[in-house]
């Protein structure tokens, strides 16, 4: 395979799918979060959370995808390429994957939150750690682009 | 904390109530979850429901009265004391009796009848202007209930004399023929005359109604002052209210046949205070122990106010829990640690400049508006105006560190504070070496978390818990031990020397400390506790750590979005063309509103989750006096 197209589908995975996943973690955490805010608008404050969260993992898909951009002219041999798509493919799959734990996790936080508010600081974990998936990541993608 | 119990005589218990609430010192314990813990000796106290909704009714009345003098009652500069006589009833007695004695209620029934005379003369077709010369000018003698009488016949005798059918009259006539109309043209003029007749009599008689009921308003407006009656509806409306707020704190009551029973928390130095307050307010019928609160209850917690610059960093706190008693109120350190995080990912000297200035302005902004008059978002923001500030600060101080003006401008150099082993200060682009970020990055982490667990060591000496006081501080060893290790074998990517040549220092720096936990915590609390929490030290040290690597990826994300519009705008070198100052705007408002808005949530996050785990619970009460407004 070529090179630039094989490292430019690597960059595509890294932009496409943390911006799906963050999406619909925003739709569905959103959706939620609206709710609530009919009835208790004071919790908006707390809960909005979720939402700046699963934002997050669209900026991290765009961290790699920038730093695979600004390696693009470097990438010669066909290892490299391959270095450029698995790293775009990682951090396509831990941003899939926290976006899920968010929108579960978060959804059902916003809902706790509503009945009993101080039930708050221990329910965030689930969203918080399901967030640090995405971290976990970006750490071995970006160690990837490193070696390229 | 203490405890105060009281018996008292169900007369007096609604002066017991306001006089706490008056002087603000206790919070009464609800005691309606609790009555079955009495076995039927206490029953809810249900006697302030039709008080309750006799406050209501006399405040809605008092309202509409304000509504009828043209006033709101914010408006209003002077302060009403409210009175009180006894119980609530009799106190609601007098408000009504003496709400009945305004003439509020005379002169809005005469602005009532003015506009119904002006009504009546509209649909008569008659000009009252000029009726009102020849209106009579007898004294007013009638009630108002005769004028309206009157005024009832009027609108009678206004249907049955066929003014209303008269548009139907004039079509009939249009279609009869011209003998038709020459033979009825007398009976007609006839009809003419006694019709206008009737229309001037009306209007005489309407334009006297109207100036009677005039020049009663006139003499009553004469006689009361309205600003004596506004002071009056004040006075009585802040006493309504407040005897609702007696009669909410109220609910929370219990009784017996014929006393009833209250519980509160007084802190220690009001104690005696409030217990005087319920003997004098009862007139000595009344029952008080005063107790210190037993270890095995929940007390809520009385905090020292934080500074009121801090206010913001005291809401991220609170809005996490309340400090469990006895716990390091965290807010300033809090406010320490957290503009250093959001700094390092936020680091721009330009754009830390410009928080700085929102800052200020907030602040100004601030003494001249008033909190209570602005919307949700705007008021946030007037009370983080200082968080601002040391956010911008710290954001500035980073900038200089990772050279960034406006983003990678290169119009700064980097400036190194030092170097630590691999650990470097400053000195680097983080865009360029993001290795470097990636270290500073955990070394902060470490810092942060080492501590929290400090803290977690203070809250331990605090209580008295000797048996996990070693406990934070063999964690520490393990934190920084594995720190140390990761920084000696150069990273996490040779991790298979950590077991061949490092395998010693591996015993030493982390299965020696987890060992320790393990142990001291299994004395504590049991062998399989132990096992569980040592467990969890191990996860959350390995997995709490990396989190920090956050604030390596936020940075170069603000880096490199700043890059972009740089980029965009053809700034190079440390060289801003003129034409990149538009780009550069955009650039900022954006990367200011989201990026700044994620980089807040992320700080929040390692406060709330990494560092609070290690020793802020969250799980106090607040200490919420019964205060009447």
């Amino acid at each position: 395979m070529d090179p630039g197209l094989t490292s430019l589908v690597g960059i595509t995975l890294a932009i496409g799918v943390p911006i799906i996943s963050a999406a619909i973690t925003i739709i569905i955490c959103g959706n939620a979060m609206a709710g609530v805010g009919t009835e208790k608008p004071e919790l908006l404050s707390r809960l909005i959370i979720t939402v700046v969260l699963g934002e997050a993992l669209a900026i991290y898909g765009l961290l790699i995808a920038f730093m695979l951009l600004s390696k693009l002219p470097s990438i010669t041999t066909i290892e490299a390429a391959y270095k450029a798509l698995i790293s775009g493919a990682i951090i396509a799959v831990a941003t899939g994957s926290a976006g899920a734990g968010i929108s579960y996790c978060g959804t059902s936080l916003i809902g706790a939150t509503a009945e009993k508010p101080e039930t708050f600081s221990s329910n965030v974990i689930g969203v918080v750690l399901s967030e640090a998936l995405a971290i976990y990541g970006l750490l071995i993608a970006f160690m990837i682009i490193g070696q390229i | 904390m203490h405890k105060l119990k009281a018996i008292v005589y169900e007369d007096d218990i609604d002066a017991v109530i306001r006089s706490l609430g008056e002087a603000g010192v206790a919070q009464i314990i609800d005691l309606r979850e609790k009555l079955g813990e009495w076995q039927g000796v206490l029953s809810q106290y249900a006697g302030s429901a039709e008080n309750a909704a006799k406050c209501s009714e006399l405040l809605s009345r008092i309202h509409v009265s304000f509504e009828a003098l043209g006033a709101e009652s914010e408006e209003l500069p002077i302060a009403g004391a409210p009175f009180a006589e006894g119980t609530t009833k009799e106190t609601l007695a007098t408000v009504e009796k003496r709400l009945a004695e305004l003439p509020v209620e005379a002169l809005r029934k005469c602005s009532e009848i003015i506009s119904r005379v002006d009504q009546l003369a509209q649909a008569f077709d008659v000009k009252l202007d000029e009726a009102r010369q020849a209106a009579s000018r007898e004294p007013f003698k009638e009630s108002f209930e005769e004028v309206e009488e009157r005024l009832d016949e009027i609108e009678k005798g206004y249907s049955t004399m066929g003014f209303a059918d008269r548009k139907l009259f004039v079509d009939r006539i249009k279609t009869l023929s011209i003998d038709e109309k020459s033979q009825l043209g007398k009976k007609l003029m006839e009809v003419k005359r006694f019709l206008t007749e009737q229309q001037e009599t009306m209007a005489k008689e309407l334009a006297t109604l109207r100036r009677t009921v005039e020049t009663v308003q006139q003499t009553l407006e004469a006689e009361t002052k309205i600003s004596e009656i506004r002071e009056d509806l004040f006075t009585l409306q802040k006493t309504a209210e407040r005897e609702k707020q007696v009669g909410q704190a109220e609910e929370k009551l219990a009784r017996t046949a014929k006393t009833i029973y209250l519980e509160a928390w007084v802190p220690e130095e009001h104690a005696k205070q409030s217990v005087e307050i319920i003997k004098k307010a009862s007139n000595g019928n009344c029952v008080v122990a005063d107790e210190l609160a037993s270890s095995s209850e929940k007390t809520p917690i009385v905090l020292k106010p934080a500074p009121k610059f801090l206010a913001a960093f005291e809401k991220l706190v609170f809005s996490f829990g309340y400090p469990a008693g006895g716990d390091i109120n965290p807010v300033n350190i809090l406010a320490v640690t957290f503009p250093i995080l959001f700094g390092i990912m936020f680091a721009d000297v330009g754009q830390g400049a410009l928080f700085l200035v929102i800052g200020l302005v907030l602040t100004v902004l601030k003494k001249r508006i008033a909190l209570d008059k602005v919307g949700d978002i705007i008021r946030y923001l007037l009370i983080s105006s200082e968080m601002f500030m040391l956010l911008g600060l710290s954001a500035i101080l980073f900038g200089f560190l990772f050279g960034e003006f406006f983003g990678p401008s290169g119009l700064i150099h980097p400036v190194s504070l030092g170097r630590i082993g691999p650990f470097f200060i400053g000195g680097f682009e983080p865009t360029q070496e993001p290795m470097k970020m990636l270290r500073f990055a955990v070394l902060v982490g470490s810092l942060h978390l080492g501590s929290g667990l400090v803290l977690k060591f203070v809250n331990e000496v605090k209580h008295r818990h000797f048996k996990l006081v070693p406990v934070p501080l063999f964690w520490l060893w393990l934190l920084f031990g594995g720190l140390y290790m990761w920084a000696f074998w150069g990273g996490i990517s040779n991790i298979s020397k950590w077991f061949a040549d490092g395998s010693l220092m591996l015993v030493g720096f982390i299965v020696l400390p987890l060992a320790l936990v393990l142990m001291s915590t299994a004395f504590a609390e049991g062998f399989m506790g132990g096992l569980g929490f040592s467990v969890e030290v191990f996860a959350e040290t390995l997995s709490h750590t990396m989190s920090y690597s956050r604030l390596m990826a936020l940075g170069l994300i603000h880096s490199a979005m700043n890059y972009l519009f740089l980029v965009l705008g053809g700034v190079e070198h440390g060289y801003f063309p003129l034409a990149s100052i538009p780009m550069i705007v955009i650039g900022t408002v954006l990367v200011m509103i989201i990026e700044g808005l994620v980089v807040f949530v992320h700080t929040l996050r390692l406060h709330w989750v990494e560092w609070f785990s290690k020793f802020h619970t969250g799980e106090g009460i607040a200490f919420k006096p019964f205060k009447i407004t």
